[in-house]
C-alpha cells in the first residue's frame, strides 16, 4: 500500500517537473521579448491568485470543463473514444434555452427542469455514436466527430427559426426568463451555483467508479474486454450506459453554462468546452477525483494567459501554445514507460525503502 | 573435455531486488562448451533472474559472470548479441504480420545505403536455415505458420547472429509429442555442430531425454549441478521440490454417475481452425474429467468457446443438467454453474491493470457478503481475498497490487481461487498449468480433482500429456475440429499412443 502511494507520488512529482519545464521553455522566450520579463512570468503564474475576482474566474472557467471532463472520463473508461461530448454540451445548452423559453415554469423548479431537459437532449449526441458502435461496430470516434457538426447546424437552425429574437442585433435567442438563471455566489464574478454541482458530480463520479459494483464492471469492460466477456458481463449494455451517462453529464454542463452565465443563447459555433473536457480527462488519467484539479489547472492557465493578453502586449494565442505544450508533455505517458525514467523511479523507491 | 574452460560460468552470483526479494544467492556453476545443459526449478526458484543476468537485462548484486573464463560486465548495450548469446522465449516475440525473413533480420537488417537490402536479407535467411537444417518458408507471414514452425523461426532468429550459446525457455510447452521429438533431434544436431544449448524446463522426462548436464535451482540457490547419467529422476525431483511428490493418477469414485453435459453434432463456422468444430458429439458425467488432446489449433478453443457462450453454434445442440443450453449466453452458463480457467490468463482470466482484489471479486455481482446495495464493502472484500490468497498459496506483494505484478503461475492460482469458489457444476480448464512449477501444478490438479469429486463435469484441455493422463478419466483427441479418438484412460494409455491420433494418422472414435 505504502509502496503504491510512493510510486504514485513519484509519478505525480515527475509530472509537475515536466509541466514546470514546459511552462518555462515556452514562456521564457515570450517573456524575454517583453520590456519587463519578470512581470510576464509573475503575472502569468501568480496573477490568477492575485484577487478573489480572479480566483472566481478560475472556478467559473473550470465549472463546465469539470463536468465535461467527468463525462469524457466515464466514456473513456468504457473503452470507447466517443467525442460526442462537445455535441452534447452544445445540444444541452440549446435544449435548456428552448425549455426556458417554451415551458411556462416559475420559481425554484424552473432552472432544474431546464437543466434536466438539456441533459436529456444532450445525451443524444453521445448515444447515437455509442449505439452505432455497439450495434454495428462502426467507429464511434469518426461518427461522433461528424455528428457533432450535424447537431451544431441542427441547433443553429432551431435557434434561427424558433428561438431567435428579431429585435436583437445578432443571431441570438429571446431573453431567458429570470427564474431560469442560476444564482450568483460570489460578488464581482459570474460564479454561479453550477460550480457546486460540478464539484459534487466529480466526487460522486469518483465514489461510483471506485466504490461500487457498477464502477468496477465499467473498469473491467474498459481495461479488459476479453475478461468482461469471460465473466459474462453484459458488455454492450455497460458500454451503452456509459455513453448515456456521459452524454447526460455533458448535456447538463451545457445547460448549466447557458443558464449560469448568459441571459440569451448565442452559440453559433461549437463552444469547445467538450474538447477541453477530453483534455481534462486525459490529464486526470481518467480518474473522476483528479478531474477537479485538472480542470482547475487548465482554467488557471487560461486566466493567466488572459491576464497577459489584457495587461501586456502578449498575444492571447501564447496561452494556447503553453497549454498545448503541457498537454503534449503530460499525455506522453510513453515518457514514463521509458526505461531511464522507470529506473529513476525504481532507484528513488529503493532509497525511500532503505531510509 | 573435463578441464576445458566453460563457455559460461556463474561465480557466486546473487541478486537482491530493491524491495528486499532475494531472487538468487551465491549461485555458482559452469556450462560446458558444446553441451546441452538443463536448468530445473520451480517458478520463483531464480531461473528467470539468472537468465536475465546472463542476457544482460539485469545486473547481479554480487558475484560475476564469466564468459570463456573472463569476467564480463553483462549490463552493456547489446551484450547478448555481441557475445553470441541467443534466446528463445516461452512467449514468442515474432511480429505476426511480418514475413519469416523480416522477423529474423529485425534489429540487424543488412543495409544498402539507408534501405534494407531485401535480396541479401532473404539469401542470408535461406543460408541460415540450410546451415542449421531448420526448414521454414522464407516469405510466409508468421500468422500463417503453425506454432511448431513459428518456434523454428524463433530459433533461427536466435541463431542469426553468430550464436554460440542458445537459451531455450520452456520450448516444448506448445508442441505435440512428435513435434517435440523433432525439436529435440534438431537440438541434438545443433549441439553436435558445436553449439552450446541452455535448456530450461519443468518437465523431467524432457530434461532426461535431451540434456547432458542438469543444474537444479531451489529458492534462489543452486542445489546441485551434475551429469544426468549420475542422478535418478527421483533424486532430481527431490532436489527441485525439497521433498517427494505424489504423481499418481486420479481415482474416480463411481463410473456410472448421471450425464451432466451433452453435445450432439455440434459444428461451428470459424475463420481460424482453432475455433472450427465439425460434428462433435460428447457426453460428460458428473465426477468425470474428460481430457482433450490435440495439436494446438485443432478446435480446442472453439470447444471451450461454445461451452461458455462465447461462440454460437452453426448446427447441433448442447444440453447441461437437463436444460437446453444451445443458445445460452456466458451469463446463463455462469448461472448454470460454469467455472472456466482460460488458457489466456491475462486477457481472459483477468485484467492486468486492475488489482488482485478487483480481479478476485470480479463477476460476483450482487453477493451480499461483499456488497451493500451498489457499494463494495472494502473490509469484507479485503478479508475474503486475503483468505483466497492464503488458501491457494498465491505469492503476492499485497492484494492491492496489480495482477501483472504476479508471475504467470501465481496469477493462475488467483484466477483458480475465483473460479473454483462456490460449487461449480461444469469446469472448463484450458491449459490450467502451462508454465507453472511442479508444486503449484500438483496443487491445481488436486483442486480440479476435488471439483470433479464434488459432482461436477470437467473438461480438461491441455497440451501437457502427462497432466492429461494423470487427471482424465477419458481422453478425446481432436484433429481438424473433429473427435478422432475417444479412449478410456487406462494404464496402458501413453503419450506415445496418443501421437498418431493427434496427427490425424489414425482414428478410434
Amino acid at each position: 500500500m505504502m509502496r503504491s502511494i510512493l510510486a504514485g507520488l513519484t509519478e505525480f512529482a515527475l509530472t509537475l517537473v515536466v509541466v514546470a519545464a514546459v511552462i518555462l521553455a515556452v514562456l521564457v522566450p515570450v517573456a524575454l521579448s517583453q520590456p519587463d520579463a519578470g512581470e510576464v512570468l509573475r503575472l502569468f503564474l501568480l496573477g490568477p491568485f492575485g484577487t478573489m475576482r480572479h480566483v472566481g474566474n478560475i472556478l467559473e472557467l473550470a465549472t463546465p470543463t469539470m463536468l465535461t471532463g467527468l463525462a469524457a472520463t466515464l466514456i473513456f473508461r468504457a473503452g470507447s473514444f466517443n467525442l460526442g461530448i462537445e455535441g452534447s454540451f452544445f445540444v444541452g445548452g440549446i435544449a435548456a434555452t428552448a425549455a426556458a423559453l417554451l415551458l411556462p415554469l416559475t420559481g425554484f423548479i424552473a432552472a432544474p427542469t431546464a437543466i434536466i431537459v438539456g441533459a436529456l437532449f444532450g445525451s443524444l449526441a453521445c448515444m447515437v455514436p455509442g449505439y452505432l458502435k455497439v450495434r454495428f461496430g462502426a467507429s464511434e470516434m469518426v461518427n461522433s466527430l461528424v455528428l457533432n457538426f450535424a447537431f451544431l447546424y441542427a441547433g443553429v437552425f432551431i435557434l434561427n427559426y424558433f428561438l431567435r429574437d428579431p429585435n436583437a442585433g445578432a443571431l441570438m435567442s429571446y431573453r431567458l426568463p429570470a427564474d431560469f438563471g442560476l444564482d450568483r455566489i460570489m460578488q464581482g464574478t459570474r460564479l454561479h451555483t453550477g460550480v457546486i454541482v460540478a464539484f459534487a458530480a466529480c466526487i460522486i463520479g469518483g465514489i461510483w467508479l471506485y466504490g461500487t459494483r457498477g464502477g468496477l464492471n465499467l473498469r473491467i469492460v474498459g481495461l479488459g474486454p476479453g475478461f468482461a466477456q469471460h465473466l459474462g458481463l453484459n458488455t454492450s449494455a455497460l458500454i451503452m450506459r456509459a455513453q448515456i451517462a456521459g452524454g447526460l453529464i455533458a448535456g447538463m454542463a451545457g445547460a448549466i453554462e447557458v443558464l449560469g452565465l448568459y441571459n440569451r443563447f448565442s452559440w453559433v459555433a461549437l463552444p469547445g468546452h467538450g474538447w477541453t473536457g477530453i483534455t481534462v480527462a486525459i490529464l486526470a488519467r481518467e480518474n473522476p477525483f483528479l478531474v477537479i484539479p485538472a480542470a482547475l489547472f487548465l482554467a488557471y492557465l487560461q486566466v493567466g494567459g488572459d491576464m497577459l493578453a489584457r495587461n501586456l502586449a502578449v498575444p492571447s494565442e501564447v496561452v494556447g501554445l503553453v497549454t498545448a505544450a503541457i498537454m503534449l508533455a503530460v499525455t506522453a505517458t510513453a515518457i514514463f514507460r521509458h526505461p531511464a525514467f522507470l529506473r529513476l523511479i525504481r532507484d528513488i523507491k529503493g532509497e525511500e525503502q532503505a531510509a | 573435455m573435463e578441464d576445458a574452460i566453460p563457455i559460461v560460468a556463474f561465480d557466486k552470483v546473487a541478486k537482491t531486488y530493491p524491495n528486499g526479494t532475494v531472487a538468487l544467492s551465491d549461485a555458482s556453476f559452469g556450462i560446458r562448451k558444446g553441451s546441452i545443459h538443463a536448468i530445473c526449478g520451480e517458478n520463483g526458484a531464480g531461473k528467470s533472474t539468472l537468465m536475465k543476468i546472463l542476457f544482460g537485462l539485469e545486473s547481479p548484486s554480487a558475484g560475476q559472470v564469466m564468459l570463456d573464463g573472463a569476467a564480463v560486465n553483462t549490463v552493456t548495450p547489446d551484450f547478448a548479441g555481441r557475445h553470441g548469446i541467443g534466446m528463445v522465449h516461452q512467449h514468442f516475440s515474432l511480429v505476426p504480420s511480418l514475413t519469416v525473413v523480416e522477423n529474423i533480420i529485425l534489429g540487424h537488417e543488412p543495409k544498402r545505403g539507408v534501405l534494407i537490402d531485401a535480396r541479401r536479407a532473404r539469401d542470408e535467411v535461406i543460408a541460415l536455415a540450410r546451415r542449421y537444417e531448420l526448414d521454414v518458408p522464407p516469405d510466409a507471414r508468421i500468422e500463417t505458420l503453425s506454432i511448431a514452425a513459428q518456434q523454428k523461426v524463433e530459433i533461427l532468429k536466435a541463431l542469426s547472429r553468430e550464436t554460440r550459446l542458445l537459451i531455450l525457455d520452456e520450448p516444448t510447452a506448445v508442441l505435440s509429442p512428435p513435434e517435440i521429438e523433432e525439436l529435440f533431434s534438431r537440438l541434438r544436431d545443433l549441439r553436435d555442430s558445436g553449439l552450446t544449448i541452455l535448456f530450461i524446463s519443468h518437465k523431467l522426462h524432457e530434461v532426461r531425454a535431451l540434456a547432458d548436464t542438469v543444474t537444479v535451482l531451489r529458492a534462489g540457490q543452486v542445489v546441485d549441478t551434475c551429469p544426468l547419467a549420475e542422478v535418478s529422476d527421483a533424486e532430481i525431483t527431490r532436489m527441485v521440490m525439497g521433498r517427494d511428490v505424489d504423481v499418481s493418477r486420479r481415482q474416480r469414485q463411481a463410473a456410472n454417475a448421471p450425464v451432466l453435459l451433452e453435445l450432439k453434432n455440434v459444428s461451428t463456422a470459424g475463420n481460424d481452425p482453432a475455433d472450427r468444430l465439425t460434428d462433435i458429439s460428447l457426453t460428460i458425467r458428473a465426477d468425470e474429467i474428460v481430457g482433450v488432446a490435440g495439436v494446438d489449433g485443432s478446435g480446442q478453443r472453439g470447444l471451450a468457446a461454445v461451452l461458455s457462450g462465447l461462440m454460437a453454434l452453426s448446427t447441433g445442440t448442447i444440453s447441461f443438467a437437463g436444460t437446453d443450453m444451445t443458445r445460452a449466453s456466458t451469463a446463463q452458463w455462469r448461472r448454470a454453474g460454469l467455472a472456466y480457467l482460460p488458457a489466456d490468463r491475462f486477457t481472459q482470466g483477468g485484467t492486468p491493470a486492475l488489482s488482485l482484489m478487483e480481479n478476485a471479486i470480479a463477476g460476483t455481482d450482487g453477493d451480499p457478503a461483499i456488497q451493500w446495495g451498489p457499494f463494495l464493502r472494502r473490509g469484507a472484500i479485503r478479508s475474503r481475498v486475503q483468505a483466497m490468497v492464503r488458501e491457494f498459496a498465491v505469492r503476492t506483494r499485497g492484494i492491492g497490487e496489480r495482477l501483472d505484478s504476479l508471475s504467470g503461475g501465481n496469477a493462475q492460482k488467483l484466477i483458480a481461487a475465483r473460479e473454483l469458489a462456490g460449487a461449480p457444476k461444469l469446469l472448463l480448464a484450458d491449459q490450467p498449468t502451462r508454465g507453472i512449477d511442479v508444486a503449484s501444478a500438483a496443487f491445481l490438479h488436486g483442486r480440479i480433482d476435488a471439483v470433479a469429486r464434488g459432482g461436477a463435469a470437467v473438461l480438461l484441455i491441455t497440451a501437457d500429456l502427462d497432466e492429461l493422463l494423470r487427471l482424465a478419466d477419458r481422453v478425446i483427441v481432436l484433429f481438424n475440429g473433429r473427435i478422432v479418438a475417444d479412449l478410456p484412460n487406462k494404464t496402458d494409455l501413453t503419450p506415445a499412443a496418443l501421437g498418431p491420433y493427434m496427427l490425424g494418422l489414425e482414428t478410434a472414435a
